[in-house]
């Protein structure tokens, strides 16, 4: 019991040292700007003004896909709607406390980061750029509104269900698309023309180039640097579109919650209905994973923010093999099989340690090496399809390399997959996000042997015959993470 | 004939608790035997020793003649375990489980899709063969999980409490599966808290408390057992399991 709670702990106390070093990073941000400022001053220029609407716009999208993925969930998981539905209290005052505390959910950690920042500067410089954090909360209101706007629009075209699982994936999306909008400099970086991080900014700021903006773009500048009227106008306007959000929807909002418990989440047919069965253990478990893994829509949505992720990588990689360069192409090589070794791990945690049915398993007379081997596979399978697209395009540009990027990428699966299966806990499949249960030693070998691997596959790629000291102190790692069939049986028992 | 399960001195230790005390029991072939006791007696446990989910602290298990403790792959082969929790995947249909776990029991794939369909309509689950699980009723679970249990054809079918939160409709469905299972020939064991039931379908009855058999046969040897007359098996089970004060 101590230990967990320490394990418990530890998670939290890395939390805490996490946000405090945030914290203090943007105090220290605070300060140089707030010395910056009084030195230089402010003033709300056109280039202020698209910067701050673009941070605008940016924060918006951010809140509006958390708002979809807290309604939906809302609605779908319930939580304590039931019980307060239930209550003499009226719908439309619980619903609108349920919607007050989903924007101010979703405006917190905006708030909690600009005022780490603004906090120093409002000291130092400029008190009303406090004005910001109140421009935020509108942002919050507006975005919340939309959100739920959105989420029952939604409810009403294509049902709970499906809402939820659409809420998740844009919320992927979005996440996703904001990153690759940050690495388009580097993607496009020489093909011609200065595509440098903020290099196509310069003639603004040297005043070559000019911005016509639109009528009122300024209103959040001006807002947010404390002019008062502008900040009243975006308050009351953001206030009162919340509000009539919340009496407009109240009443839908309920029904569509009542009519949530009905709507029977599940009465969604499997596409196959006919056809031979799978015959024999392993065929039988590898089918069943693999019908498993395709239709979990939340690890759908983490590993299509991984491969969107991705996607930057995979073009240096491609666009590298096209040109021959030396360095770079072994350095993305070793980058597919860290990353192939970390799919690996995910898929395998889901499969191996996420099994919703154990006591079929042992109650079968299958043996288990052939069902392990079976989920093995099936976490190898997904990954294999996700890294052979780059390591196709590589191959019609460098066989060879692709050659080595390959052996990389299935060892290092291969073998993040083995350990996960050695080092098996129970989990559940909604704990796939934190894998709470995972031993943070088996994490820092996961990443040891990826990362080994990942250098060998370097070496070799680079035509480097050191690559065997990464191989086998890889080969060692692993072998030194092996646990019998008896050790892993009695940790099941322990832990069940 | 040799008897469907025998049970020798099985004990199952948690530490210094006894779930399962030297308990001795023999079950017959074709025969339904229903095995009651109060919460904690060790009922449970008893059938998870003999479908291989614990393993025992000692005594002897046999399947048929066949030593489950030695060989349990063998003996799993002809049982069928179904708990009061179905082991279910929400994100399977039941002829995608029942494809599975016809695979775990090693029945070839054209037998296995005769027999899921055979039981899918004997249930009533064959409109819903292609839906998911998850939002079966619990009713719909357990036919799914029974289809399952029956799936590799068992010699042996070990159910605990399967009529627990089915409506009456459901529950009588499932009861004359059972009965038609040991007209077939089959043998039944299962625990019940609703005695009626044991009263009324099975061919023995054995009663157990703190690991320990208490009373064992037919609705009448149990009456002998506790004193004669017509008492109903609630009085009985009251009286031997000296709960009768409480209730």
């Amino acid at each position: 019991m101590l230990l967990r709670e320490m394990q418990r702990q530890k998670g939290r106390t890395a939390q805490i040292i996490a946000l405090a070093v945030l914290a203090c990073g943007l105090v220290a941000a605070g300060v140089g700007l707030g010395f910056l400022i009084r030195e230089v001053g402010y003033e709300v220029t056109p280039l202020v003004v698209v910067a701050v609407d673009l941070a605008a716009l940016l924060i918006f999208t951010i809140m509006v896909s958390s708002t979809l993925a807290r309604a939906a969930q809302v609605l779908y998981l319930r939580d304590d709607l039931d019980l307060l539905l239930s209550s003499p209290l009226p719908p439309g005052r619980i619903l609108a406390v349920r919607f007050a505390g989903i924007a101010f959910s979703v405006t917190l950690f905006w708030l909690v980061l600009a005022g780490g920042l603004l906090a120093p500067i409002a000291v130092i410089a400029a008190p009303a750029l406090l004005a910001v954090l109140l421009v935020l909360l509108a942002l919050g209101l507006v975005a919340s509104a939309v959100g739920l706007l959105l989420t029952t629009l939604l409810f009403r075209l294509i049902g709970p269900r499906r809402t939820r699982t659409l809420a998740q994936v844009l919320s992927a999306l979005i996440g996703a698309s904001i990153f690759l909008s940050t690495q388009l400099p580097n993607i496009l970086r020489g093909h011609g023309g200065d595509y440098s991080r903020w290099g196509w900014l310069r003639p603004y700021f040297t005043g070559e180039a000019h911005l016509d903006l639109p009528p009122h773009a300024d209103l959040l500048a001006r807002a947010a640097v404390g002019q008062p009227v502008p900040l009243l106008l975006v308050l009351a306007v953001s206030l009162g579109f919340f509000m009539l959000v919340t009496q407009l929807l109240g009443r839908q909002f309920a029904r569509d919650a009542a009519s949530a418990v009905g709507s029977d989440p599940a009465r969604k047919a499997s596409r196959r209905t006919a056809g031979a069965f799978a015959a024999g253990a392993f065929a039988a478990t590898l089918c069943k994973e693999l019908r498993l893994l395709m239709r979990d829509i939340a690890l759908f949505s983490q590993v299509l923010l991984r491969v969107l992720y991705m996607l930057p990588l995979a073009f240096v990689f491609v666009r590298n093999a096209g040109a021959g360069d030396s360095m770079l192409l072994p350095a993305a090589a070793a980058a597919m099989s860290v990353m192939a070794g970390q799919l690996s791990s995910s898929f395998s945690w889901i499969t191996v340690s996420a099994e919703d049915a154990p006591d079929l398993l042992v109650a079968s007379p299958a043996s288990m090496a052939v069902i392990t081997r079976a989920k093995l596979w099936a976490a190898l399978i997904p990954t294999a399809a996700l890294v052979a697209i780059p390591l196709l395009a590589v191959g019609v540009f460098a066989p060879l390399i692709a050659l080595v990027s390959a052996v990389g990428c299935f060892a290092s699966a291969w073998a993040c997959g083995v350990v996960n299966i050695w080092h098996q806990r129970p989990g559940r499949r909604s704990d796939f996000r934190r894998r709470g249960n995972v031993n943070w030693l088996v994490a820092l070998a996961i990443l040891g042997i990826s990362g080994l691997i990942g250098g060998a596959t370097f070496l070799a790629a680079s035509g480097m015959t050191w690559a065997i000291v990464p191989a086998v102190l890889a080969a060692v790692l692993t072998l030194a993470m092996r646990r019998s069939d008896q050790q892993i049986l009695r940790t099941l028992r322990d832990e069940a | 004939m040799t008897d469907a399960l025998h049970l020798s001195g099985l004990t199952k230790a948690f530490g210094d608790k006894r779930a399962v005390d030297n308990l001795d029991l023999t079950v017959r072939s074709g025969e339904l035997y229903a095995l009651l006791g109060p919460n904690g007696a060790g009922k449970t446990t008893t059938l998870r020793m003999v479908a291989g989910l614990l393993a025992p602290t000692s005594g002897a298990i046999s399947v048929f003649g066949v030593d489950a403790v030695k060989d349990p792959a063998a003996a799993k082969q002809i049982i069928a375990w179904a708990p009061d929790e179905p082991m279910l995947y929400d994100r399977l249909s039941p002829m995608e489980y029942l494809e599975f776990v016809a695979g775990l029991w090693g029945v070839d794939g054209k037998t296995a899709r005769k027999r899921a369909e055979e039981l899918l309509k004997w249930l009533d689950l064959w409109d819903e063969r292609a839906q998911r699980c998850e939002g079966f009723s619990r009713g719909m679970k357990q036919k799914t999980a029974l289809a399952g249990a029956l799936i590799h054809d068992p010699k042996l079918l070990m159910l605990d409490e399967p009529l627990t939160g089915l409506d009456a409709a459901m529950a009588r469905q499932v009861k004359d599966v059972l009965q038609e299972r040991v007209r077939q020939g089959g043998t039944v064991i299962l625990t019940t808290h609703i005695l009626e039931v044991a009263e009324r379908m099975a061919d023995r009855i054995g009663i157990i408390q703190h690991g320990r058999l208490l009373a064992e046969g037919s609705l009448e040897d149990l009456r002998a057992q506790g004193g004669g007359g017509s008492a109903t098996l609630e009085d009985l089970f009251l009286r031997l399991t000296g709960q009768a004060a409480i209730a």
